[in-house]
């Protein structure tokens, strides 16, 4: 069991009153799996990725536990948490081209990223020629080059290659397919899918559908700051049980570009009971009161729906 | 560590504030301004409350009383007339200040009007303003300053000399500040949509481009007060100042070179403190509010 | 409304734009035509860094090319930006790629939304105002985010009120650019709905940028490539969305 995540709120603390940005957000990822959060602008997803990592501001208030290969993240203290941040856990950024240091040679960096991992130069160089050769790319050729004399989708590669060094148990990419042209985006699920590969567990956060279901794994869909989907990626994409699931898939342009009445909720304005509520078609005056439990459809507890049209008795 | 680029910004110094003076027992909340504030508090309700703490008459000689050290009677000591040094300083600051606020306004004022100008009409106009702005920044600005002073002084009197002195010749920063602004401002989308939603001109500058001016033009004015009180003490010093009957700090800094071999510190050490005083006050408050401003880091949150 | 009869249409002929880099000019659009026609919806599909925000920007009238025409219903387009009267800008809305840096963060939603109310008189004025609170519940803001900064709202509803905000002119074209490149599935359903129906009522041409193919195939009459500078028709395409 790589990443179990129980129970996760985070909330902040702002000016504006309190955005609730995570509510009760648990999913495990086992080594070599993928789990692909998805959901849209305002759900909450995009913290995720800085709670998991125990990045976030001073005005963050978060509850929960995280556990990582057995190690409690959540309560270790800062020193120990800086150390796994660098080995244990890889974050790939949302642009490949700002990750780079412009005047630094390719082979520098990749030499400070190991040596962060803890692993020795000799070990770290072999793993390298390995991956970036999987990838398509020649390390010894590349090594004293810098970053400008690149192109857009080796320094991306090059930064996927950094995130698999030393094997850490997880790897975290963030939007990876923020500004990217459609052709592109299908290269960086290639790209991101050799991670899980050698033994990592990924775990990718976007808004993107339809790269999403290019990713495959298991799809954690999110809205309104709560887990409201947890089911494999096929199964999701061709049928999806929570309503705003349903709602979702029928909005994109193939499915006939079907709306959902209203909008999403404001995180600092949640409403009482289910997130969706308001919105959904089959919602009763219980939905509306009492917020749905994340309720497990079989017996491994690792597919599990947040609606009562899915509750047990 | 590569980290992502999700927007959720951190705290900055600012919002920290001095953790050095809790450690000195002072109330744990205490922010980095509280002391420059209570300075300029002090400072300027002295300034204005002058004439009742010490009511200033200069016609009141009183030679018995010539160059008295101070004293409990007179707290700042006397000067050559023997008159009273306490109501000369709560006066002069009182000038200081007028003159000085009125020459930074003064700056500004011509400042913003030629960085709007210049940033807005752009192509000649733009090339002008700027030669412009190079010839006068060429020089040196005090002795710029002085024959400034010197040329409008039988046209503006003593005080409006001062402040056109001070205003020609820091105008150029503030030109050089507003100008820099309306030429990214210019290139900002929302300027575009603005036009193309069809507002006028003078609507797109009252609604975009000033509210995003005001914060860099009113800290241009704070920073620039507390050099304006160098500058009008320096020409007061100089004589081309205030006159004795308005006498401002600066004039009674200049006057005091005349008692310097007596001994009377008193005449040098409390105008002169004064003005060290507002100024540092004045120009930190200016600096702290500089740092909170850029870059902004606020503890919002983005979440998408 | 309109007396333009057969030249009722915006047309860009034979635009050729190019940046100057320093002293090196980088060519972005070679010899673009195009036509829009009310009630029309073209899709006009690159990829990025193709050029499809220069023409937006051209075609909305803010910017002029260095060769070729604009023409909106029969008027040529000789001045541009500023220099233009309003009435004529308006003509013309252009829905920005980005809403975070086409809204002033300084101003409400509601503010926002509002400015165009600026330039009319005080009848236009009124009906305008009514016409705002159906937008804006068309396009799903609910009253409590009006108040809201732009900081304190997500992309999606940003992006909503953008809509209110450009649909509220009335403008005879839109043009859209790359409104998908916010990705929010159920947002985009809901505005190009909001404008589908306005389109109904108005009989505004559309331009509907995006590099989302599929979209492109739903939702518009005709499709359009920008590549290598130009515009290709796309054949085999016909909708009846």
């Amino acid at each position: 069991m790589a990443l179990v995540v129980e129970g996760l709120d985070v909330r902040f603390l702002t000016r504006d009153g309190v955005v609730q940005a995570l509510s009760d957000v648990s999913f495990r990822i086992e080594p070599g799996d993928v789990l692909v959060v998805v959901g849209e602008s305002g759900c909450g997803k995009s913290v995720l990725a800085h709670a998991l990592l125990r990045l976030l501001p001073a005005n963050a208030r978060m509850t929960g536990r995280v556990t990582l290969r057995g190690t409690v993240l959540t309560d270790l203290p800062e020193a120990q948490m800086a150390q796994l941040r660098g080995r244990a856990i890889a974050l790939i950024p949302q642009s490949a081209a700002t990750a780079l240091n412009p005047v630094l040679p390719i082979g520098t960096q990749l030499r400070e990223i190991a040596r962060a991992r803890g692993l020795s130069w000799n070990i770290a160089r072999k793993e390298l020629e390995s991956i970036l050769s999987r990838l398509g790319l020649d390390f010894d050729r590349i090594q004293g080059m810098y970053p400008h004399q690149l192109s857009g989708g080796m320094q991306q590669r090059i930064v996927n290659a950094a995130a698999m060094l030393g094997r850490p148990a997880l790897v975290v990419a963030d939007e990876p397919t923020y500004g990217l042209d459609p052709e592109l985006v299908d290269q960086m699920a290639s790209l991101l899918l050799e991670i899980p590969k050698g033994g990592s567990a990924l775990l990718v956060i976007t808004h993107d559908l339809h790269f999403a279901r290019r990713l495959g794994g298991r799809i954690a869909l999110m809205y309104g700051s709560f887990l409201v989907e947890l089911r494999p990626s096929q199964q999701f994409f061709s049928g999806p049980l929570h309503p705003y699931g349903r709602g979702l898939l029928a909005a994109l342009p193939d499915n006939g570009l079907q709306e959902i009445p209203g909008s999403p909720p404001s995180l600092t304005a949640l409403p009482e009971g289910c997130p969706f509520a308001p919105r959904c078609r089959y919602s009763s005056y219980v939905c509306l009161n009492n917020i749905p439990a994340l309720v497990p459809l079989d017996r491994t507890g690792r597919d599990a729906v947040r609606c009562v049209l899915y509750a047990a008795g | 560590m590569m980290s992502s680029t999700v927007k959720i910004r951190f705290p900055g110094a600012a919002e920290k504030g001095i953790r050095g003076l809790a450690g000195l027992g002072m109330a744990r909340r205490l922010p980095p301004t509280a002391l420059p504030i209570a300075v300029v508090a002090v400072l300027v309700a002295a300034a204005l409350a002058a004439d009742v703490i010490r009511p200033w008459d200069d016609r009141h000689v009183d030679l018995t009383r010539m160059l008295q050290a101070p004293s409990l009677a007179h707290p700042m000591g006397t000067d050559s007339l023997g008159r009273d040094l306490l109501a000369q300083v709560l006066h002069g600051l009182r000038v200081s200040f007028t003159v000085s606020a009125g020459a930074a306004l003064l700056a500004v004022v011509i400042g913003t009007a030629v960085g709007l100008a210049a940033g807005m009409l752009g192509g000649k106009v733009d090339f002008i303003v700027m030669r412009a702005v190079d010839v006068f920044q060429a020089q040196n600005h005090f002795l710029l300053s002085v024959l400034i002073a010197v040329l409008f002084r039988p046209l503006l009197g003593p005080a409006g000399a001062i402040m056109m002195a001070v205003a020609l010749t820091h105008w150029t920063t503030i030109t050089r500040i507003v100008r820099a602004q309306l030429l990214s401002l210019r290139e900002q989308p929302f300027v575009a949509a603005a036009v193309n939603l069809g507002l006028s001109r003078s609507q797109v500058v009252l609604r975009h481009y000033i509210p995003h001016l005001l914060p860099a033009i009113t800290l241009a004015f704070v920073l620039l007060v507390p050099h304006a009180i160098f500058h009008e003490s320096g020409l007061s010093f100089l004589g081309l100042g205030m006159p004795p009957h308005q006498a401002s700090l600066g004039s009674l800094l200049a006057e005091s070179r005349q008692t310097l071999l007596s001994g009377s510190w008193w005449m040098i050490v409390f105008p002169g403190g004064t003005i060290f005083c507002a100024a540092a006050a004045i120009g930190m408050l200016g600096e702290y509010w500089r740092t909170r401003l850029h870059p902004r880091w606020r503890s919002e949150l983005d979440v998408d | 409304m309109t007396q333009c009869g057969v030249f009722c249409m915006l047309q860009v002929e034979h635009v050729a734009k190019a940046y100057t880099n320093g002293r090196t000019p980088v060519p972005v659009l070679a010899d673009v035509s195009l036509t829009v026609a009310p009630g029309e919806r073209v899709g006009l599909v690159g990829r990025s860094g193709a050029g499809k925000s220069t023409l937006a920007r051209i075609m909305a009238l803010l910017m002029p090319p260095d060769r070729g025409t604009v023409t909106v219903d029969g008027v040529l387009i000789q001045r541009w930006g500023f220099a233009l009267p309003a009435p004529l800008r308006r003509q013309v809305q252009l829905i920005w790629q980005s809403p975070r840096t086409s809204t002033n963060p300084r101003y409400s939603l509601r503010q926002i939304m509002e400015e165009p109310l600026l330039g009319l008189d005080r009848d236009a004025r009124r009906r305008a105002s009514a016409r705002l609170a159906q937008l804006q519940e068309r396009a799903g803001l609910t009253p409590e985010l009006l108040a809201r900064h732009p900081h304190a709202v997500s992309d999606g509803q940003l992006q909503r009120a953008c809509v209110v905000r450009a649909l509220l002119v009335e403008p005879k074209y839109l043009i859209c650019d790359e409104f998908t490149a916010m990705h929010d599935a159920s947002t985009q359903a809901t505005l190009l709905h909001t404008i589908a129906e306005e389109q109904e009522r108005t009989g505004m041409g559309i331009v509907l940028m995006t590099h989302d193919h599929r979209l492109a195939r739903h939702w518009c009459h005709r499709i359009v490539e920008l590549s290598g500078g130009r515009l290709v028709e796309v054949t085999g395409h016909r909708s009846t969305a």
